[in-house]
């Protein structure tokens, strides 16, 4: 930015003096020497106090030291003398978010055109729903960027509560606000006050979607099977299309001994959603189980065509070997178990 | 009334005998020092050869917080003494301790016992193990013990956890194998987790070898830890198990090992042994995780003839039931028995296979609790105390049984046997810090026979004997569960059989009939010469 306005400085009137501290704060910058270049770039400010390039430089040169305080004074005025400067204004909202001042800087990033910290500042200011846009849209061009991808979560969460505040304010004894409670305290690990509230949107909605997944989740994950069971079941029967309710009760079957159950929830499971390796590897230990190698086998490989170095296709290499052995294929089963046996050193 | 009745379940009663007065002691720290949480070996031995079993019991010590070099557990105090108590005619227990010569035990942090009759002299010794060193108690017979260890040679060191006798040469001597933990210190203790301290996990601290000890006679036992290969493997052991999975006349061992793949050794017959567990499948769940072992019972559930495996573990691991499908092969059948769905939220520690009703089904019972005792800050849905688990054996698929009535407590260690002679299973189950529980099997219309072996050419007590009734087979050892030795005798439940045939095999490799044996009675039977 500052040797892209050396030449506009040079086009006023430059007096030897001038261009001496010019140059000698040009070369201090350069050189890392950035307190110098302070200093001689604020004596090039004094020697010409109506030239918005001067005022530039030495905010340039405070902001490149992060001191953020003192680069604004000089931003302000260079932006008084010639507002029409994107890279001062861009310096200038940086500098005031980077304080805190996040509404004040959203004008002066919105003249830089800087979609990245604009979308920051428009999130720090309260203005969630356009900071998502303008997050998603800088997210486009950097898609792996870490910063963006926090604050573009930290948009999507702060619209969702803000969302939620809004139903349990207008609607506080609806089903909705009783799941959506429900679903935060299980998501919390508060098992007994998440288990009152979704028994509550049951009692006002006993047709409503979801709250027998959620009460299912939360059982299996305290190894609460006879308790998962019913609640999967009745979600499944409730939602019959939905994937991941035939695959959690097919899960959960399978763990109770109800071996044929199983098989017929997991392959509902993998029919309404092909492909999902989760589905397919329950459903490949429930065959095992019931003595259909051919079938087990199958699912299996699938599992390694999908996912080819996870942890499922470790299960899947270890399941295999089993099968093998059991069929007498020896060479297989040794070589499934060799592969087994990579895949687990490499994650340990 | 020698044997007050609390309250009675369906199958089994609880009980608190006149007299068993025992408290464990494991005096929890905020350090959080594991060997805190492993303790609590209980033993069912006829020490006096009176027909009543007798009940011995291991205490830990005394921890400082924190604890100051050198370790000092307090064991001379009473309150920390390994405790025998004697069976009385009406079921009460006296305090024998002293008197037998026990209240020795080293000053060295408790874990688990081990019974056998290493010297063949009809009376049955008692070794147990420490974090440190482990103590042999020869019974002299007279209702008194003698610390052998030094002469005996097996005092082990670092950090034992269960032990047990087998003869695995079928020489005629009792040989003694140990499971170790971990290489452990409690100078190095590591403090784990935030913002709450728990207890490590043990992948902080490397393993240690297991101990096979060779029975040289003459009191005398050599470690053939590294020669018969053993030591070959390293290992986080808990609990051990013998049978011979593959019949092949040789005891084989299991050692479960905690978080790490399972061991199960194949006596190769020749003195060595060679670690399968994976080649058998038995080492690891059906996804490949290993899991925490704690406890294992080694046995057949389904009555096919072939020993079964299972391992308990922590809640929502799934406790890994492996069902011997013949030729050296396991499958896991956690499964297809149900088990896996029952016990998810439990976690077990000791165990066993008995036929509590007397169905002609052996039933499994667990001491059950988590090994943190802060779990529920880490996990709302699971809990640190469990009641014991009481799961009934309906033809190979397992149900829960109400012992839900039961106190939630830190089960560790049990033992089994028939403490009144009544042809009904018991259990005594130690409780990390707290008083034992004895639940006593309730006898019911069904039939029954227990045997007492005697060996002749074979060791004395008949142990790694397979008998078979029918469809069921049960093979005579004292290890098992989790620290824990349990009754010498082999019991098994008839349904309504009134005479059966019995079958013996003898270590040593006789054969034996019995021909229309009439039920609900002890029956001794000697090893034909």
């Amino acid at each position: 930015m500052i040797a892209a306005l050396l030449p506009m400085l040079l086009a006023f009137q430059v007096t030897p003096e001038l261009r001496q501290h010019v140059d000698a704060g040009l070369k201090a910058r350069a050189a890392g020497d950035l307190d110098t270049a302070v200093r001689e770039f604020r004596r090039v400010a004094e020697l010409a106090p109506d030239l918005a390039a001067a005022h530039v430089n030495l905010g340039a040169v405070y902001f490149e030291k992060k001191d953020y305080a003192a680069c604004v004074a000089p931003l302000r005025r260079a932006l008084e003398l010639n507002p029409d400067l994107p890279g001062a204004h861009g310096m200038l909202g940086a500098a005031l978010l980077a304080q805190g001042y996040a509404s004040e800087s959203i004008a002066h990033l919105e003249k830089a055109r800087a979609e990245d910290l604009l979308g920051v500042a428009l999130l720090e200011g309260g203005r969630v729903r356009e900071a998502v846009d303008r997050l998603e849209a800088a997210l486009q061009k950097r898609p792996e960027d870490a910063d963006l991808l926090y604050y573009l979560s930290q948009a999507h969460g702060r619209l969702s509560r803000q969302l939620a505040d809004r139903l349990r304010q207008s609607s506080p004894e609806s089903a909705r606000t009783q799941l959506m409670l429900g679903e935060a305290l299980a998501a919390a690990g508060n098992r007994e006050p998440a288990a009152k509230h979704l028994r509550a949107a049951l009692a006002l909605r006993p047709d409503l979607r979801g709250v027998h997944y959620v009460l299912g989740e939360m059982y299996l994950e305290s190894g609460d099977y006879e308790n998962a069971e019913r609640e999967f079941g009745e979600e499944a029967r409730m939602v019959p299309g939905s994937a991941a309710a035939a695959y959690k009760l097919g899960l959960v079957l399978l763990n109770r001994g109800q071996v044929r159950e199983a098989i017929a929830a997991l392959e509902r499971a993998n029919t309404l959603q092909p492909d999902m390796p989760e589905t397919q590897v329950e459903l490949g230990k429930a065959l095992a189980t019931a003595g259909e190698a051919a079938g087990a086998e199958k699912m299996f490989q699938r599992v390694l065509e999908l996912e080819p170095a996870s942890r499922l296709a470790e299960t899947a290499h270890f399941q295999l070997a089993q099968i093998y052995r059991k069929l007498g294929r020896s060479a297989d089963a040794e070589r499934e178990m060799t592969l087994f046996q990579q895949l687990r050193g490499k994650r340990k | 009334m020698k044997y007050p009745l609390i309250f009675s379940l369906a199958i089994l009663d609880i009980f608190r005998p006149d007299g068993l007065d025992f408290t464990h002691r494991n005096s929890p720290t905020m350090q959080k020092y594991v060997i805190e949480t492993m303790g609590g070996g209980v033993a069912l031995l006829d020490y006096n050869n009176d027909g009543l079993l007798d009940i011995f019991l291991v205490n830990s010590g005394k921890l400082d917080d924190p604890q100051k070099p050198p370790a000092n557990f307090a064991r001379r105090e009473p309150a920390y003494w390994n405790r025998l108590y004697r069976q009385n005619r009406d079921g009460s227990f006296t305090d024998v301790t002293a008197a037998a010569g026990l209240s020795q035990a080293g000053n060295d942090y408790g874990m688990g016992v081990a019974v056998g009759d290493y010297n063949n002299d009809g009376f049955p010794d008692i070794y147990v193990t420490n974090y440190g060193r482990n103590i042999l108690y020869r019974n002299n017979g007279n209702g008194a013990f003698t610390d052998v260890t030094g002469e005996a040679g097996v005092a082990a060191g670092g950090w034992s956890v269960s032990a047990g006798f087998l003869d695995y040469d079928n020489d005629g001597r009792l040989d003694l194998f140990v499971s170790r933990y971990l290489d452990y210190d409690l100078g190095r203790n590591i403090l784990c987790g935030t913002p709450f301290h728990s207890y490590c996990r043990p992948e902080k601290y490397p393993g240690m070898t297991n101990l096979l000890y060779h029975n040289e006679g003459n009191g005398r036992f050599r470690d053939a830890s590294v020669s018969s290969g053993i030591a070959a493997v390293t290992g986080k052991g808990m609990g051990v198990a013998f049978h011979d999975y593959d019949g092949d006349g040789f005891p084989d061992i299991f050692v479960s090992n905690d978080l790490m793949e399972q061991f199960l050794f194949h006596n190769r017959g020749n003195g060595t042994f060679e670690e399968r567990a994976l080649d058998a499948g038995v080492a690891l769940s059906d996804d490949g995780s290993s899991y925490s072992g704690m406890g294992v019972a080694f046995a057949d559930y389904d009555n096919d003839g072939l020993p079964d495996i299972l391992v308990t573990n922590l809640a929502l691991e799934k406790w890994a039931l492996y069902r011997n499908e013949g030729g050296g092969r396991f499958s896991y059948a956690s499964l297809s028995t149900g088990l896996a769905g029952l016990v998810a939220r439990n976690s077990g520690w000791g165990l066993g296979f008995h036929d509590f009703d007397n169905d002609g089904w052996k039933d499994l019972f667990a001491a059950q609790s988590h090994v943190l005792d802060n779990v529920e800050r880490i996990h709302s849905g699971l809990r640190y105390l469990e009641p014991p688990g009481l799961y009934r054996n309906a033809a190979g698929r397992f149900e829960k049984s109400a012992l839900e009535a039961l106190p939630a407590v830190a089960g560790r260690g049990v033992a089994f046997g028939d403490l009144n002679n009544d042809g009904a299973i018991d259990a005594v189950m130690s409780v990390l810090g707290g008083r034992p529980i004895v639940l006593r099997g309730r006898p019911n219309r069904n039939h029954w026979l227990t045997f007492k072996l005697a060996g002749t050419r074979s060791n004395r007590d008949g142990q790694g004997a397979t008998v078979r009734i029918g469809r069921q087979w049960a093979y005579a050892t004292t290890a098992g569960s989790y620290l824990s030795a349990s009754d010498s005798r082999v019991h098994f439940g008839l349904g309504g059989g009134t005479r059966v045939t019995v079958e013996i095999a003898w270590p040593a490799g006789k054969r034996q009939v019995l021909e229309n044996v009439a039920a609900d009675r002890i029956v001794t039977v000697k090893e034909p010469e």
